[in-house]
């Protein structure tokens, strides 16, 4: 971008590399965007590893003790004889074999909940669109992020009647996978998360709040556009909420946010009812739909008291 | 059949219920050892403080106490309890400060295998002993200490 500096009149081959350079930094960020949407997804799957290992490391031991209980009975029964000694180790190895046994129904219970929860994601890559529960989807996000979750955050829902959400579920699972996962991220160890899903008027509204340090005004502005956080090398590369807000403008909504230092912040999905017709995923937000900017940093359209 | 101290006790702390079932099963039915289980690490230190246990196995992902805090107190009320932490997320730093700050014996990863936790189980209970008898050799060897200097005091003193 050297030549930039003399635009008072640019002449056409400078336009035509002005161009060429636009078009290779789209193409950039496109790139970008789909790395986070890669690195978003490694995070999910290493949560669901987290996830089933309590249920997996139950089953495995528990197929363990059956195994030994089974050797232990038949060296007893070998002889054909059980005596008063031997029948004290039958009632424990039974006992033990019945602990087991319950442990395992649940164990699969909560294998097969956590592979239900996966629905939505595992759909993420595909532009179906489809009528979505936003309610469902929260929870189910929920339920993924569960390990992100603090040892003192607390989570408060807060849910009215909504009606179904035409859209690309798959993605909107993944705007509020994304908003959720902020909100860990702000409450750290203790604190509030606060989910709401309304619909006060031709709109869906979900709002996630938290009870987090909040975002500094002169921030608020920058936190939608790629590449900005605050967060530390380790944590993300600032692209969720640049995501987000494609994904929600495609869907012809917005994302607005307030936040108050010391207070916390909320982020508020509006996604019009009616006639959504998702634009084409993969191409850039539509410039037809209406030109609510991405943040609006004095957002009070909607969404309960702070 | 087995020889083993049945006197010592394990303790099993975990917020689920499925892993402290499935822990007291196996320990149960392969080692001659009472086995107590919590699911409130709370709870858990009022009682090892009103009766310390040989082995305690915490996990780490607890909503009230972590796993490393939880045995950090555990090292406070009852030295010489061998501390083992159970985790499904094993990330290096967390592995760094359990040993630096709780002197850990083991860190064993979810899902575990019942071979090696019964031998470090085992281990874990054999070490817990030996250090609470040492401590009584030692105790017994100071006042034998104390008890020999009086008498080469009295000794002294009877033949100035």
């Amino acid at each position: 971008m050297s030549g930039v500096a003399d635009v008072s009149r640019p002449d056409p081959d400078e336009l035509e590399a002005l161009r060429a350079e636009n078009a290779r930094l789209r193409a950039a960020q496109a790139e970008l965007v789909n790395a986070t949407r890669m690195s978003s997804m490694g995070l999910l799957v290493a949560g669901i590893a987290h996830e089933l290992n309590t249920p997996l490391g139950a089953l495995r031991s528990n197929r363990d003790v059956l195994s030994r209980a089974l050797a232990r009975l038949q060296e007893i029964l070998a002889d054909e004889v059980v005596d008063a000694s031997e029948l004290a180790d039958v009632r424990r190895i039974v006992a033990a074999v019945n602990g087991v046994v319950a442990v395992d129904e649940d164990a699969l219970a909560r294998i097969t909940a956590i592979v239900a929860s996966l629905g939505g994601y595992a759909e993420g890559g595909r532009s179906d669109v489809e009528l979505l529960d936003v309610r469902a989807a929260l929870d189910s996000a929920l339920s993924l992020l569960e390990h992100e979750r603090g040892p003192d955050v607390a989570i408060t829902r807060d849910y009215g009647a909504v009606p179904l959400v035409e859209c690309l579920g798959g993605q909107l699972h993944q705007v509020f996978l994304n908003l959720l996962r902020n909100a860990f991220q702000a409450v750290g160890q203790r604190g509030t998360i606060t989910v709401r899903a309304h619909a006060p008027a031709e709109e869906v509204v979900v709002t996630v709040e938290d009870t987090g340090p909040g975002i500094p005004p002169q921030y608020l502005e920058r936190i939608f556009q790629g590449g900005f956080t605050t967060k530390g090398a380790r944590v993300g590369m600032g692209l969720g909420l640049l995501i987000s807000s494609q994904i929600v403008e495609r869907h012809r909504g917005r994302i607005g946010v307030r936040s108050e230092v010391g207070r916390g912040s909320a982020f508020l999905v509006h996604l019009p009812l009616g006639a959504v017709r998702p634009g084409h995923p993969g191409r850039p937000a539509q410039t037809e739909t209406t030109p609510a900017p991405p943040a609006s940093p004095s957002d009070t359209s909607a969404g309960g008291p702070r | 059949m087995r020889a083993d101290n049945v006197h010592a006790t394990v303790a099993v702390v975990d917020d689920e219920p499925m892993v402290t079932t499935a822990l007291r099963a196996f320990l149960e039915l392969e080692l001659p050892y009472r086995v107590l289980c919590f699911e409130s690490p709370r709870l858990a230190l009022e009682a090892l403080i009103r009766d310390p246990v040989q082995v305690v196995i915490a996990d780490f992902m607890m909503p009230e106490l972590d796993g490393i805090e939880f045995l950090r107190r555990v090292r406070e009320c009852c030295p010489f309890t061998t501390r083992i932490l159970l985790t499904g997320y094993a990330d290096k730093a967390n592995a760094i400060r359990a040993i630096n700050e709780v002197g850990l014996y083991y860190f064993l990863e979810k899902p575990w295998s019942n071979e090696q936790l019964q031998l470090i189980v085992r281990n874990g209970v054999e070490r817990s002993e030996l250090f609470t008898q040492l401590d009584a050799r030692v105790s017994a060897l100071e006042s034998a200490n104390r008890d020999l200097a009086q008498l080469r005091r009295r000794l002294i003193e009877a033949f100035l």
